[in-house]
């Protein structure tokens, strides 16, 4: 184990031991409080340009498993852990978190008391780190110096269209760095998928003849995507039924004339009870956002509120008033967390059938 | 809120035995908290003399009764409670619950059942008609059949395949699974199960040992919405019993997908019995296929409900109290204490490990068959709380295997051979044969096959080790002070190891700012700024406790339940707790037992879990730095240590052994006093016996009688001698005088500190709390108007028993002797009031 070093834009700096790659990383700081799925966080591709610090002090317990993955190219840029196992339990016994992490050049640190960094985050709100060897005066001004893209979207969203065949319903999914578990959810629901690049205009997904639109999770801002896919997401809506997840949501809610607004502190974690407006169920799901929209700015005349925080309140769902279009903020498919609300992938299914009905 | 219920009567859990102990009472008292909050009225029927909650209602609403069918209807019928609840006393109060639903005593009286509905409570425990339901909504359970002959069992257990578990149908008692390996042990099991079973029947299924076991712990509202309150994982697999194993808190070797499916089953089993309040649900895991299977439904309050409302910091008892009265989740705001933003309604999530490791009894029962299996055998338990396992392991078994000096138990003396066997018929205190095993060089994959620990706790275990060596190899090193502070061991077992004193391991700390940190237990992980009431150490970065207050008391608890004092110790610590609020002080908690009614956060101000042990404790006092610092009298060291820093310290409860001066080796009679600087205070006169008749040793006294069985002028004389005596004594605080009549004259027999259940004793015959008055004593509140006025009467004729309750049975043992040093529990019976000698049994309901 080697001494290395978690500094902040604030100028602190903690020691600690480094796993996983050892490289010199920078990111943004955000923290996730699931207590389970460390490998289902890290290679969630909403953690782009982020160093991911755990709540869960225990972290690599089961080493690295094959139905755990969210995306096989993981382009987190750290992990800050209490306590790190270098355990291997998948089949082969040959793949810890240590050696995954190494192998997709993602440093780690451990040893740290990430309960704090937590409260300083909670306080004083997102900060940018590094995890380096040596915390002196040349590392804090390359971290000063670096400017993370605001290009995430297109830095992990796949850049040319692939099948995942199968028998049911032709669903198009567009690709904005999504996690594997909504395809893992079609896959179980036998739709027959096409994975398609961000930015897929419109006639070349209505050219496919889907039964169904998803828009899915990714990293980032959604402002900083063109209005080109604010159009595409318009187009579709009128057409399709369209399902959109994550940063999906925040663009179905952008296109149809809604705000998002950065939150003071990014949100990821399943602690947070949700309620189902319409039937007044009470669910837990992953939620994993930096920015959410804007309850005033909603348009009550096109889009309905169908999910709610109920310890922030934030908007955690919508639908659209004319069309078979509805989007949720958390993410139905767990992966890690609860699977309280991976009966929305039905209600998709269901919507498509009406569809079919309608138009058949 | 459902306003109809106006009068509610719990079922306490009766004297403590193995299978339950404090956490029944714990949960009781925070439920009649609760309900006195939503101003109803609570009964509580319960018959143990240690209990906190019997305190806490009003002596018109206390029944101090054997908790039997005939005692409860008779209640029912004088009293017409709305509804009744079940589910705070254990399997004693459901079976109880059970029979008065089925004889119609319940309908017939309009009493409403709370949290179990009356068509599941038929199911409650009864594991072959769980199972039929269960099968009714897929859930996946071992196959098994109910039967009622021994030659049914012997062909059932044929048909399964051996090995067997044997679980006796609705029983009487805390019962357990009996594994059988072949037909001689099946008709052992089944005969003693017929006989604990109300239905002589008994359940026998396949057996999974071996396979991993996995707790979850769920609360429910009326409308079915739930929260999944925490997972529990054994470390020891199916094979030994739940209360027997090691248990980690949140579960370290799931993933996401495992976890989540037994999540949804839980709520699926809850939603279809139609649960409200807490439910506990066992789960048996494959590690290998991936499958799993329900065990056990246990829709009541127990020691797995406990664990995850200490782990978690979410009160548990209190929730499930607004929740029996149909309050929603999301409309039950949390005590004060908890600051949390929003209600109820949120999933706890932690960021700490928590360790449970049993207490086992067999120092005191020697002759008890210590091999761990399905049977519970032990009697208490601690937690450590940590960031790490390594520190959550080490700090539970420091107070678990407690030694003054906080040092580990070596097993460097058993041979291979013995390790071998120990691995594979595992004996009490596994994992000090599991660490000496890594010790000796076994390897984790051949550990994991002998013993189906998963891989993980032995490269947590290994890691120990390692830390061990580098402290070892480096005296006094600083490095190796913070590496072996950060993983949990104690300042004594490192100056043990450096052949050093512990100041010098303390001054080192100081000298290279290796200091606890304290981390709050709360059930956000720190995603909301609150401060929290209960506190663990680390050795990070941040320390999130500070001083209470400048004017406060620190209380050191007893650890983990024992044979002996057991339930009578946590009982005088929550008395301590209450007299010191009074008295004005902020009060400081310092307790390991998860069970315990001292650590419920609503009677102090401030918890810290954290072992009892010299280093914690200073490490404690230096932040709070109380005004006065309690210390148990049976911790000699402790208290040494502390005078010495010229801490200012009150040694209670007193120490038990130390200060009696005995001249004879028995006694009859017991006088027990209040002692001040300038007043004697006769307070109850008893007779003193064995549970067997005439003790013949004082440890045999296990029984106490009052009124004593003798004449005016024999109490004359009694008292005449031990005013005299104690005149010229320089004993304060309650004190017993013990004495043997001889040819009608009372002859002294010796002197003694009141023993902790005794004190209890007194407590309820007088209906003043004596425990509080030696607090007053130790702060120098006791006056002459406090004395002249205190209600006594040490004529009175109203009749009085106690009786040690003893774990033999549990521990499958003949009947025999029970020993002060082996009661487990107790029970109170009051008598008419004439001054008749009431027969001892006659005054039992049993």
């Amino acid at each position: 184990m080697t001494q290395r070093f978690l500094i902040l834009e604030d100028g602190s700096s903690y020691p600690g031991e480094g796993f996983g790659a050892g490289a010199t990383t920078t990111g943004e700081l955000v923290f996730n409080t699931s207590m389970l799925g460390y490998q289902e966080i890290v290679t969630n591709q909403i953690y782009h340009n982020q160093i991911i610090v755990f709540s869960q002090p225990t972290i690599g317990s089961i080493g690295i498993t094959h139905d755990s993955y969210e995306s096989i190219l993981p382009t987190a840029k750290g992990m800050v852990v209490r306590d790190v196992s270098d355990i291997s339990k998948n089949r082969q016994r040959s793949l810890s978190l240590d050696q995954f992490l190494k192998q997709h050049n993602i440093p780690g640190i451990s040893g740290i008391d990430t309960r704090h960094l937590i409260r300083q985050i909670q306080k004083n709100g997102t900060m940018k780190g590094s995890i380096v060897d040596v915390d002196d005066d040349h590392a804090f001004d390359q971290l000063h110096a670096t400017v993370l893209t605001n290009q995430q979207v297109a830095q992990v969203a796949t850049p040319v269209p692939y099948p995942n065949p199968n028998s049911g319903y032709n669903v198009v999914v567009v690709d904005f760095g999504l996690k594997h578990g909504i395809l893992r959810q079609l896959s179980r629901r036998k739709c027959n998928v096409t994975v398609l690049p961000w930015n897929t205009d419109a006639q070349s997904i209505i050219s496919l003849d889907p039964d169904g639109v998803i828009l899915s999770t990714g990293p980032g801002s959604p402002l900083d995507l063109p209005e080109s896919v604010l159009e595409m997401i318009r187009t579709i809506q009128e057409r399709i039924p369209l399902f959109a997840i994550g940063l999906g949501h925040e663009l179905f809610a952008l296109a149809n004339g809604a705000e998002v607004t950065a939150l003071p502190v990014a949100h990821h974690g399943a602690s947070h009870p949700i309620r189902k407006i319409i039937t007044n169920e009470i669910i837990y799901a992953l939620e994993g956002q930096e920015f959410v929209v804007d309850g005033e700015s909603v348009d009550r005349d096109r889009l309905i509120t169908t999910y709610r925080d109920l310890i922030d309140s934030s908007i955690q769902g919508l639908r659209h008033r004319d069309y078979p279009a509805f989007s949720v903020q958390f993410f139905p498919d767990g992966a890690p967390g609860p699977n309280d609300s991976v009966d929305l992938f039905d209600e998709f299914i269901e919507i498509m059938g009406t569809r079919e009905e309608l138009h058949g | 809120m459902d306003n109809e219920i106006q009068k509610i009567l719990i079922i306490g859990g009766g004297p403590t035995e193995i299978g339950h102990e404090t956490e029944l009472d714990a949960a009781t008292l925070q439920m009649i908290q609760a309900f006195q909050k939503l101003g109803i009225r609570t009964l509580l029927i319960d018959n143990n003399p240690f209990s906190v909650a019997l305190e806490r209602v009003q002596p018109t609403n206390m029944f101090i009764q054997t908790v039997t069918t005939e005692n409860v209807q008779r209640i029912i019928e004088k009293e017409h409670p709305d509804a009744i609840l079940p589910t705070v006393g254990g399997v004693l109060a459901i079976s109880v619950v059970q029979e008065l639903q089925e004889s119609g005593v319940l309908s017939d009286n309009g009493v409403r059942l709370l949290g179990i509905p009356s068509e599941s409570m038929v199911d409650v425990n009864n594991p072959d008609r769980i199972n039929d339901v269960l099968r009714q909504i897929g859930a996946p359970v071992i196959s098994s059949e109910t039967v009622g002959t021994l030659d049914e069992a012997v062909s059932v257990a044929t048909k399964i395949g051996y090995p067997v578990i044997v679980k006796p149908v609705a029983p009487k008692l805390d019962t357990n699974r009996i594994l059988c390996d072949n037909e001689n042990d099946l008709i052992n099991a089944v005969t003693q199960g017929f006989a604990w079973s109300r239905f002589s029947q008994c359940l026998i299924e396949q057996s999974i040992v071996g396979y991993k076991e996995i707790e979850m712990v769920a609360i429910r509202d009326f409308t079915g919405t739930q929260v999944l309150i925490s997972s529990l994982e054994n470390i020891d697999p199916i094979g030994i019993h739940s209360g027997d194993s090691m248990v980690v808190v949140p579960t370290q070797t799931l993933s996401n997908t495992e976890y989540q499916q037994l999540r949804d089953m839980t709520f699926a089993i809850n939603n279809k019995f139609n649960f409200t309040g807490v439910s506990h649900i066992h789960f048996a895991l494959d590690a290998q296929k991936e499958t799993f299977y329900v065990t056990k439904v246990t829709p009541y309050n127990d020691r797995g409900t406990a664990l995850a409302a200490v782990a978690t910091g979410y009160p548990i008892a209190t929730v499930a109290a607004n929740l029996y009265l149909n309050l929603k989740l999301t409309e039950i705001r949390l005590p004060e204490i908890y600051h949390f933003r929003q209600t109820a309604m949120m999933e706890p999530t932690v960021d700490h490990v928590v360790v449970r490791i049993p207490i086992w009894p067999f120092e005191d029962v020697p002759n008890a068959d210590q091999h761990l299996s399905t049977v519970m055998r032990s009697v208490g338990s601690t937690i450590g709380i940590g960031r790490s396992a390594e520190e959550a392991i080490l700090k539970a078994l420091r107070s678990s295997q407690f030694s003054p000096k906080d040092e580990l138990p070596s097993m460097s003396n058993l041979s291979d051979s013995q390790i071998i066997s120990r691995l594979i018929h595992p004996l009490a205190s596994h994992i000090l044969v599991l660490l000496e095993a890594l010790r000796r060089g076994y390897q984790v994959d051949e550990l994991n096959e002998l013993t189906k620990v998963d891989p993980f706790y032995f490269y947590k275990l290994r890691h120990i080790l390692d830390i061990e060596d580098e402290i070892k190899a480096n005296p006094m090193g600083a490095k190796a002070l913070k590496d072996g502070r950060y993983y949990g061991f104690g300042d004594g077992m490192i100056a043990r190891l450096w052949r050093t004193d512990i100041d010098n391991v303390r001054q080192l700390g100081r000298d290279h700012d290796v200091v606890p940190t304290y981390k709050g237990i709360e059930p956000t992980a720190a995603e909301f700024l609150t401060e929290a009431t209960g506190y663990y150490s680390t050795f990070e970065f941040e320390n999130e406790s500070n001083r209470l207050s400048d004017h406060s008391a620190l209380i050191l608890g007893r650890g983990g339940n024992q044979l002996g004092p057991n339930a009578s110790a946590d009982y005088f610590t929550t008395s301590m707790l209450r007299q010191l609020r009074k008295s004005g002080y902020k009060t400081i908690i310092m307790n390991t037992n998860p069970n315990a009614a001292s650590l419920v956060a609503t009677l102090t101000d401030k918890q810290y879990v954290d072992p009892i042990q010299l280093g914690d404790v200073l490490n404690v006092i230096e932040i709070e730095r109380p005004e006065i610092i309690f210390v148990p009298g049976n911790r000699h060291y402790l208290t040494r240590e502390l005078r010495r820093r010229h801490l200012h310290i009150a040694v209670l409860p007193p120490d038990q052994e130390k200060r009696s001066e005995l001249v004879n080796n028995y006694a009859q009679i017991g006088l027990d006093l209040f002692i001040t600087k300038d007043h004697i205070v006769p307070i109850v006169i008893s007779d003193l016996r064995s549970d067997q008749g005439m003790a013949t040793t004082f440890d045999q006294i296990t029984v106490m009688k009052t009124p004593a069985s003798i004449d005016d002028t024999q109490l004359d004389k009694i008292l005449q001698h031990a005013t005299d005596y104690l005149m010229n004594d320089p004993r304060t605080g309650l004190v017993q005088m013990l004495y043997t009549i001889d040819h009608r004259q009372p002859v002294f027999a010796g002197v003694r500190p009141s023993r902790l259940t005794t004190i209890a004793f007194l407590n309820k015959v007088t209906g003043i709390n004596w425990v509080r008055m030696l607090i007053r004593q130790a702060l120098g509140e006791i006056d002459e108007d406090l004395i002249s006025n205190l209600p006594l009467d040490i004529h009175s004729d109203r009749v009085a028993i106690m009786r040690g309750t003893f774990p033999f049975k549990q521990l499958q043992l003949p009947s025999q002797l029970g020993l002060t040093t082996q009661e487990v529990g107790g029970r109170i019976a009051f008598g008419s009031n004439t001054k008749t000698i009431v027969d001892d049994e006659a005054d039992e309901t049993e």
